[in-house]
């Protein structure tokens, strides 16, 4: 009984359980014995926190109501940056504590420009009233084109040794490094949207701007900050992508982008806005890596056949979901209707 | 009268456009001392038009029909790899490319059919259905019938109607430059499209159904068919201009296409169509593409290092959206 | 051949087990302006859509012209001359007034290819039918309202009309703007074409209908010449109840003002408003529809910035910013729009009802989910929101229980004023008298109150004193003895 009423009122999050333990079956019976093994699911907690923290960070956006294109783009520049400071000032022999310095000094320029890219999509979105898909397409193009004409199209390397180590490093002696990270970052992330007055506010947004604006609340600057902790989370992201490559180039990682809207949207949280719930994203994200790395395990197949099972789940749940209760996927009449206004 | 309809023509996104179009030219050509205008150059820019615009073309009249559609070069990419492989296994198109075109159109109407099947039965959101389609096509196309790069075996009549030219122009230093055939698929396009959008009760009802899906429900529009036919119809023709590509390129890469969305739907934004429907002409879009050739063409010739391309297209479409959201936002005032 | 052009008897429809029409009877006849009168969810819509084809009468006969009809399908009743004019017009505001025109019945036709010289030729006869001229190249989103409705009219008259529906077409139109359409609706009438009005605004029945028909939970609870009834039976009808007016007696009004208003202006809105505010009063601000009234509004809460003057606050300048600033100033805004402007839909009655106090329910940013709910629980008691469970979504209410959300949304703000645009738009006649007792109580306990609203006896039962704008500046002030509908009236035009 309660569990019926669990599943009357998480459908969603049913359904994303129900294909989860489809995956797992389908990969279990198939290849087992290459599945159940630590290095799988080792590989795997290297692998998606990249592109897991970029889909949390993205998150934010898609809550509020609006749609971030340019992350990747802006982690990249943010990184080849760090590292050529990295590269320039962790000169070999330099002692331990001052190359630990030079890391953080790194990792925080990273952030600093991830924070001043996200500011930018802010106000682009806010202040001058550009529909966030263009202003942040045009900004992708932007950041890729600076990182491109900055490194001539080349691979920034000469990251330092500890760099890259504390990336494949184990925390408590059997947690990677990567995926510690994304545990600290999602635990934080959904603190932040449960229980801050600025996770409230954002899905309220999401639902209709003008309805809190006129509540008295200062919206442009919530929408700002959620542009800017994008950025900030997703640019973790490319910190980890940085070790696991070793290197920063301007067009790392261009695949998140399409990959990363794409878990969101399996997840149920939409560009339209004040939807979604965090556990489903993690649901999302464990049945994307599954896939991915399920597929690796056939020698047979190459890594595109990942692409089609998503493409194919993602539109089985996209019309499956129609036949739920409010389907979420359609198109909103007053969406639409609030569009044509503020046009 | 006259007044009104210069009114009106100091509105549209397209009149912009076109006047920062010809200053652009007229800018550059001072700045590189005449180089722009220099025939080789302009053939050179109109050769990289063709493609492009094409693309814009398509995805103008999904943008006007109120969808936004993210899949066509995965479409393109399927058809034209899947379309040339087919010609070369079969030794086919070594003197006439049509059978490779059909074959291209063909499969491209088909992945466009299954777009429109979704979009128009279940209602949804066209930029996440073709997110979805996007990301299965490419899997269609590269993982499961794995497609393979052609180069050096690409039919000979592909590679003849890639060289193919109408005249050939050579510089102050003697290069040759020549202008390609294909310009005559863009010029076709260009009518069609703007004839159908204009002057077919098909093209106002994407207009119509842009502006107010409901109330074209209502006047009596088919519109799910309507939906279904522009898929199949956008499908089809993302095929064939994957052919033109691969004939011009003289190569057919499945990879090629990835991303290729990311640089046409801003242009096409930037000639004027609104991402919310209805709104869009073709002069804007070819305009706007225009606009983007000739900024990535001229880097050269203003002293400016190839690298710097993307970041002046991104920052000309920064500028261009800026000034159109701030204009509408005044004129909501 | 029977005197009347649509007749419909017995008529029942169920939806998933909920009765909503239940025996309906509805005549209409040739030449004759209908009402079709009703509260919301009353089954006014549904009758219409069964009319016009879109749903499937469960039970009943339907007569056209005496004809029995067994199934009316969208085209048939096109066919029989039956248009209905849905309360969005279905225009397309991308277009021309000469596509729009023209684009029924071109698609009836079967056109494939677009020629001007017909379209020109469609929609100037569409236009003369009215004898109503416009320039044919204007996009109709340029368009006001009220044009907007005469080109769904003319397009409506393309298809031989002999039944036109209008579903409340005077809703965003200006009181001279009604006149010109009932001007028009007349000369429909002499033309022999059926009108079926639908609308809630007493008034507007009275004068332009022939014949009224009443619903209220799905059954039709009167029929018959509007001459038969009275203005007070009409509510009756309407509501289920006898409705007593409830005029609103100020108990304290403090001497000194709580806002002061100098010489405000704002180009092109609003020109030289000055005014006074006190707390404990209700102050009326009355006039038509773009006569400024709105904009001032908006300009005290921070929505529109003044360009010239002063105002002052506890006798303080001040100056307003944005909405935040006017909260912190403790002044509070209910917007004229609810679904766009009011409530969060799509989101839970608890939630919207904190919104503007989320500080009040959260320390350091963090949220006490347990404290939100049980304030929102207490409001929901204080202010009757007919809710089981504040959980859910804001859109499952009525439209009184939603102005009721956004009214509790500020009472945790400790406010000086409150400002209330258009208060009781497209809210039930019994919710309405609730809502404006809450706003009584809000004033005997020292708030200063402004009501904004072009519902004149709403500002003349509930104001204790009015001020009336026109074209962007005050042509008059009066104080409660000397507010009457008349003198208002008079004034506004």
């Amino acid at each position: 009984m309660k569990f019926k009423n669990f599943a009357n009122k998480n459908q969603y999050t049913v359904m994303l359980l129900v294909m989860l333990a489809a995956v797992l079956v389908f990969f279990s019976i198939t290849r087992g014995s290459l599945l159940w093994t630590g290095d799988a699911w080792y590989g795997m907690a290297m692998q998606f926190p990249e592109y897991g923290l970029m889909t949390l960070g993205v998150m934010f956006c898609f809550i509020t109501g609006n749609i971030d294109m340019s992350f990747v783009a802006l982690g990249n520049f943010a990184t080849i940056f760090a590292v050529r400071y990295m590269a320039a000032n962790a000169a070999e022999g330099a002692s331990d504590g001052h190359v630990r310095a030079v890391i953080v000094t790194g990792i925080l320029i990273t952030l600093l420009i991830c924070l001043i890219g996200g500011f930018i999509n802010g106000v682009l979105v806010t202040k001058l009233g550009i529909p966030p898909v263009m202003a942040t397409i045009a900004m992708q193009l932007v950041w890729q084109g600076l990182s491109t004409a900055l490194t001539q199209g080349n691979t920034v390397t000469g990251l330092p040794a500890m760099y890259t180590e504390i990336g494949h490093s184990k925390m408590f002696g059997f947690l990677p490094f990567p995926l510690f990270i994304f545990i600290i970052a999602f635990i934080l992330c959904a603190l932040i949207v449960r229980y801050t007055v600025y996770g409230e506010m954002i899905y309220m947004i999401g639902t209709n701007v003008k309805a809190v604006r006129y509540s008295g609340i200062n919206t442009d600057r919530v929408v700002i900050l959620t542009f800017v902790i994008t950025a900030l989370v997703s640019g973790v992201g490319s910190l980890i992508m940085v070790s696991t490559m070793a290197s920063a180039k301007a067009d790392y990682g261009s695949s998140y982008v399409m990959r990363v809207i794409l878990i969101l949207v399996l997840a149920g949280i939409l560009p339209d806005g004040g939807m979604g719930k965090i556990p489903d994203l993690l649901l999302a994200l464990v049945i994307i890596q599954i896939i991915a790395s399920g597929v690796n395990m056939f020698a047979s197949l190459n890594t595109y056949y990942a692409s089609l099972i998503w493409g194919a789940l993602l539109l089985i749940v996209l019309i499956a979901s129609t036949k739920l209760s409010g389907g979420i996927f359609k198109i909103r009449d007053d969406k639409k209707k609030k569009q044509v206004s503020s046009q | 009268m006259n007044k009104t309809a210069w009114k009106r023509l100091t509105k549209r996104t397209e009149f912009y456009i076109f006047i920062v179009l010809i200053a652009l030219i007229a800018g550059i050509q001072i700045v590189s001392g005449g180089q722009l205008l220099e025939p080789t150059t302009l053939v050179t820019i109109l050769r990289g038009m063709v493609v492009d615009g094409m693309f814009a073309l398509i995805c103008l009249i999904v943008m006007i029909s109120g969808g936004f559609d993210l899949s066509f070069p995965a479409i393109s990419a399927f058809a034209y790899s899947a379309a040339t492989t087919i010609c070369v296994n079969q030794g086919w198109c070594e003197t006439n490319p049509l059978a490779g075109f059909l074959l291209a159109i063909l499969f491209g109407a088909i992945l466009g059919a299954f777009n429109g099947w979704i979009i128009a039965n279940f209602k949804l959101n066209t930029m996440i259905v073709t997110l979805g389609t996007q990301t299965f096509f490419t899997g269609l196309t590269m993982g499961l019938f794995q497609m393979k790069e052609i180069t050096s075996t690409l039919p000979a009549s592909f590679r003849a109607l890639g060289e193919s030219y109408f005249f050939e122009v050579y510089n102050s230093q003697g290069q040759r430059s020549t202008l390609t055939t294909s310009i005559v698929f863009l010029i076709i396009m260009i009518a069609v499209t703007s004839f159908v959008l204009r002057k077919t009760m098909f093209g106002r009802a994407l207009y119509a159904i842009g502006g107010n899906e409901v109330s074209a429900e209502r006047a009596g529009y088919n519109v799910k068919r309507i939906k279904f036919i522009l898929y199949v119809a956008v499908g089809a023709l993302a095929g064939f201009i994957g052919m033109v590509r691969v004939c011009l390129a003289r190569q057919s890469i499945p990879k090629a296409m990835v991303g290729k969305e990311m640089a046409i739907i801003p242009a096409v934004i930037l000639g004027g169509a609104s991402i919310f429907g209805g709104e869009g002409s073709v002069f804007g879009t070819i305009c706007a593409i225009g606009l983007i050739t000739v900024v990535s063409n001229s880097m050269l010739l203003v002293g400016i290092d190839s690298y710097w391309q993307n970041f002046f297209n991104g920052l000309v479409i920064l500028i261009g959206i800026t000034i159109s959201a701030v204009q509408a936002k005044r004129q909501r005032r | 051949m029977s005197e009347y052009l649509l007749e419909m008897s017995g008529i029942c429809k169920a939806f998933s087990g909920v009765q909503a029409l239940d025996h309906v009877n509805f005549h209409i006849r040739p030449g004759k302006v209908m009402c079709l009168a009703g509260e919301n969810g009353c089954g006014k819509s549904t009758l219409v859509k069964i009319i016009s084809g879109v749903y499937v009468r469960d039970q009943g006969d339907v007569f056209f012209q005496g004809q029995k009809l067994d199934r009316i399908t969208p085209a048939e009743a096109t066919r029989l001359g039956i248009q209905v004019i849905y309360q969005d017009l279905s225009i397309f505001p991308n277009l021309t007034v000469r596509e729009n025109l023209a684009i029924n019945s071109e698609i009836t036709d079967r056109r494939r290819i677009v020629n001007r010289k017909r379209w020109t030729k469609t929609a100037e006869e569409a236009l003369s039918r009215i004898g109503y001229q416009i320039d044919l190249d204007v996009k109709m989103g340029e368009l006001s309202v009220a044009d907007k409705q005469l080109v769904a009219i003319c397009r409506a008259l393309l298809f031989n009309a002999r039944l036109i529906i209008m579903d409340e077409p005077t809703t965003a139109l200006t009181k001279r703007e009604v006149d010109a359409l009932f001007r028009t609706v007349r000369k429909l009438k002499e033309e022999g074409i059926a009108i079926m009005f639908i609308s809630h605004k007493v008034e507007e029945i009275f004068e332009i209908s022939d014949d009224v028909c009443i619903m209220r939970n799905g059954k039709n609870v009167f029929e018959g010449p509007t001459a038969d009834l009275t203005r007070d039976d009409f509510s009756y009808y309407m509501t289920g109840r006898r409705i007593q007016p409830d005029p609103f007696v100020p108990e304290h009004i403090q001497e000194k003002p709580v806002l002061e208003v100098e010489k405000l202006c704002a180009d092109p809105y609003y020109h030289d408003i000055s005014f006074q505010l006190r707390k404990g009063e209700i102050l009326g601000i009355t006039g038509l529809l773009g006569s400024g009234r709105t904009e001032l509004a908006m300009s005290l809460f921070g929505l529109i910035r003044p360009d010239s003057g002063k105002i002052l606050l506890n006798g303080q300048p001040v100056s307003i910013k944005s909405p935040e600033k006017a909260k912190e100033l403790r002044i509070g805004y209910v917007p004229e729009d609810r679904l766009t402007e009011g409530l969060c839909m799509r989101q839970p009655i608890a939630d919207n009802i904190m919104l503007a106090s989320l500080d009040k329910v959260s320390r350091r940013g963090i949220l006490n989910h347990r404290k939100l709910f049980s304030e929102a629980c207490r409001w929901v008691k204080t202010f009757s929101i007919a809710t089981d469970d504040p959980h859910k979504y804001a859109q499952t209410l009525s439209g009184g229980n939603q102005q009721k959300i956004v009214l509790s949304k500020w009472m945790n703000n400790n406010l000086d004023i409150l400002i209330l645009n258009g208060p009781t738009v497209g809210v039930d006649i019994g919710a309405k008298q609730d809502i404006h007792h809450l706003v009584h109580g809000l004033a005997h306990k020292g708030l200063a109150v402004i009501i904004i609203s072009d519902d004149i006896s709403e500002v003349v039962t509930n104001c204790s004193r009015v001020i009336v704008m026109k074209e962007g500046m005050i042509v008059g002030e009066m104080k409660s003895e000397e507010i009457t509908d008349q003198r208002i009236t008079e004034i506004i035009h």
